[in-house]
């Protein structure tokens, strides 16, 4: 028996022999729960990314789940869009998620971008650290466009001259990428594309 | 051995998150050392049949495995774990703490005022007598009460008397909606006690409170602190159904405090518990004397497919003029949200101030109010209204009695709503229905019975 990670609601799941082999997914969501996603597909690019692919709009359903996942630290929700970041990444390769800063990580004890990875089972490697604990989401765009790099490369990591695919949670003024990408290229990447969970609309 | 006294009131009686307490951690730490706090790990681990590990959260009891998520945590640097069942109040994992008061008991006053000048029907005082009776000798007892019947004011009497002894009491509810409604009548019966109301959004007092209001969610967050706690509308959901709310309860009276319950419609199963363990008053009148009101029948067929159709049924419409036209407030139950949804804005055509209520609506509270005070001249709601408001001259219709969320007890209770007042002492209840339930005649025989004076069941 199980539940609905965001509404506890029972999941009703025939018994087949198929689930019993572990092939079929696994259900996480009623169909309510996930029907109130909506699905991105938006794509944008520029001079520093070639392409950032974003999965999922904002919306109220996706903010509840952000402070669930983050806020109220529920790590189960990271097995939400395991599928759907599966499929988008399983041919991909050099994956870096976006890194927080150890201080931040201890105090909310997990990652949220390496456990969306790990629970959709993508190898990624994690090369980039966050220079101070700030966070974006406090900041204005101004402010957001005239920071000093955000991120270093871990001592010893050697970029190679190949496709590079960042990852994060969500995209908002694209700021956070757009230095993450920078150093790589910096370092001899040959090209950077993006991955985020969400697009967020921007009010200013 | 210095005490905090701003710690002391706040931490009395509850099991708090340390990260969330709202003192200096210095302070807390001085008195963990001194033993005055008492610090219990998040969650207890336990082996097991076959060393199966079974897990238990110290806050809200749960420990069905599968409310438990095990990871790998940054924070102790090793496989954690944490209850997603309370998750909503702050996580509790394996590597937090929580705290509870060790150190010596504040003393509660002992002066206290009952302003209420209201008087009690025999019947009501022999409950109230009977219900003390129980209190002081530490023995549950159930007041199996009619709607209307005034079982808060049976209340008041038992509550002044524990107060006036310095004991810290609790009236619990399921419902958030119970406790809006009880706390302006608590206030205005003992406007000289620190009364303190707990729900989910509620503003946090630091201050120690001995009468306390709280939504049986909110007791996950007590430890032994009360000498008696009362549980209104003992029946409703979710607490039959959550058994860690029951739990919850138990944990938070201290050991041997009698924990009373107070409902209209109590399960077979109550009743039984409640006449083995403890005691029973029963009151089948209301407090005006006047019958409990009958429901009527009346067909509506095929009703969901119509409003899906975006037409209202006949019947209904004839029902919501007449309300209209006599200028009667009126409460239309639904048993699903999206059937009320699609029919709100049929409703709407008959007259603009209509509005629709449910359980994530925010503006339930006002909308109530507003229907009280004849600003919205009726409701359409899901059970969610079905007990703990009074409306005067109010005048209710189900759609689709024959549902099974309508339970003969959930009937009874949404019958409840009819004719509270002693101005108006009755009033239409009608189940328009496609196919007439078990249930619905349940709840009619139920209330016949009742209406004789109750005899045997």
């Amino acid at each position: 028996m199980t539940e609905c990670l965001l509404c506890d609601v029972e999941l009703l799941t025939k018994p087949s022999w198929k689930t019993l082999l572990a092939l079929d997914d696994e259900m996480v969501l009623c169909r309510e729960c996930l029907s109130e996603f909506k699905l991105s597909n938006q794509q944008i690019e520029n001079p520093t990314l070639k392409k950032v692919t974003s999965l999922y709009e904002y919306n109220d359903a996706m903010r509840d789940y952000l402070h669930q996942y983050k806020f109220l630290q529920d790590i189960a929700l990271a097995k939400v869009f395991k599928y759907e970041l599966h499929n988008v990444l399983k041919s991909k390769t050099n994956i870096i998620p976006i890194p927080m800063h150890p201080n931040r990580k201890v105090k909310r004890t997990f990652s949220h971008v390496e456990e969306l990875l790990k629970c959709a089972r993508i190898s990624y490697s994690d090369v980039l650290e966050k220079k101070d604990d700030e966070t974006m989401g406090k900041k204005s765009k101004i402010e957001r466009l005239a920071l000093a790099p955000l991120f270093r490369l871990k001592p010893e990591v050697v970029i190679k001259n190949e496709s590079y695919m960042l990852i994060d949670d969500i995209y908002t003024t694209g700021t956070t990428l757009r230095h993450a990408a920078a150093l790589l290229i910096e370092a001899g990447a040959r090209e950077v594309e993006a991955v985020t969970l969400i697009r967020a609309r921007l009010n200013d | 051995m210095v005490i905090d006294f701003a710690v002391q009131s706040f931490l009395t009686g509850r099991l708090w998150l340390r990260e969330h307490i709202p003192f200096n951690s210095n302070i807390i730490d001085a008195h963990i050392a001194t033993g005055n706090i008492k610090v219990i790990p998040g969650i207890k681990k336990e082996k097991s049949f076959l060393y199966k590990t079974i897990f238990q959260c110290n806050r809200c009891q749960n420990n069905t495995p599968s409310r438990f998520t095990v990871f790998d945590c940054a924070k102790c640097e090793g496989p954690c774990v944490y209850c997603r069942h309370c998750l909503k109040m702050g996580r509790v994992s394996y590597c937090t703490t929580l705290i509870a008061w060790n150190g010596p008991e504040p003393a509660f006053p002992k002066s206290h005022l009952l302003a209420w000048e209201g008087k009690l029907t025999p019947l009501q005082q022999i409950a109230s007598h009977e219900l003390f009776e129980s209190t002081i000798r530490n023995r549950p007892h159930l007041i199996h009460a009619v709607c209307g019947a005034g079982k808060t004011e049976i209340l008041f009497k038992p509550i002044y008397k524990m107060l006036l002894k310095g004991k810290r009491v609790c009236i619990a509810a399921p419902r958030v909606d119970v406790i809006l409604e009880l706390e302006p009548r608590l206030r205005v019966a003992f406007p000289t006690t620190k009364i303190a109301a707990l729900y989910g959004g509620a503003i946090v007092e630091n201050e120690l409170s001995q009468l306390i209001l709280a939504t049986t969610h909110q007791l996950y967050r007590f430890q032994e602190a009360f000498d008696v706690i009362f549980v209104d509308e003992a029946d409703a959901f979710p607490y039959t159904a959550d058994e860690t709310l029951r739990r919850a309860v138990k944990k938070a009276a201290k050991e041997n405090a009698p924990i009373h319950s107070v409902t209209a419609t109590p399960s077979k199963k109550l009743l039984y518990q409640m006449r083995r363990e403890g005691s029973v008053s029963t009151i089948n009148r209301r407090f005006h004397g006047y019958s409990l009101p009958v429901p009527r029948y009346e067909s509506l067929w095929n009703y969901s497919a119509k409003i899906k159709k975006k037409k209202l049924p006949m019947k209904l419409i004839k029902w919501t003029e007449q309300r209209l036209i006599k200028e009667e407030p009126f409460l239309i139950f639904f048993h699903n949200i999206i059937l009320m949804e699609e029919a709100e804005p049929l409703f709407k055509t008959l007259d603009r101030r209509i509005k629709s209520v449910h359980a994530s609506n925010e503006n339930r509270k006002e909308f109530v109010q507003k229907l009280r005070d004849k600003e919205i001249p009726g409701l359409l709601t899901t059970t969610i209204l079905e007990r703990g408001i009074t409306i005067p001259n109010v005048q209710v219709a189900v759609v689709g009695a024959e549902h099974g969320i309508f339970t003969s007890g959930a009937l009874v209770q949404i019958g409840g709503r009819v004719g509270r007042s002693s101005v108006y002492p009755s009033g239409d209840f009608v189940l328009f229905h496609h196919g007439i339930s078990h249930a619905m005649d349940d709840a009619k025989r139920e209330i016949l019975r009742l209406n004789k004076g109750g005899a045997s069941l």
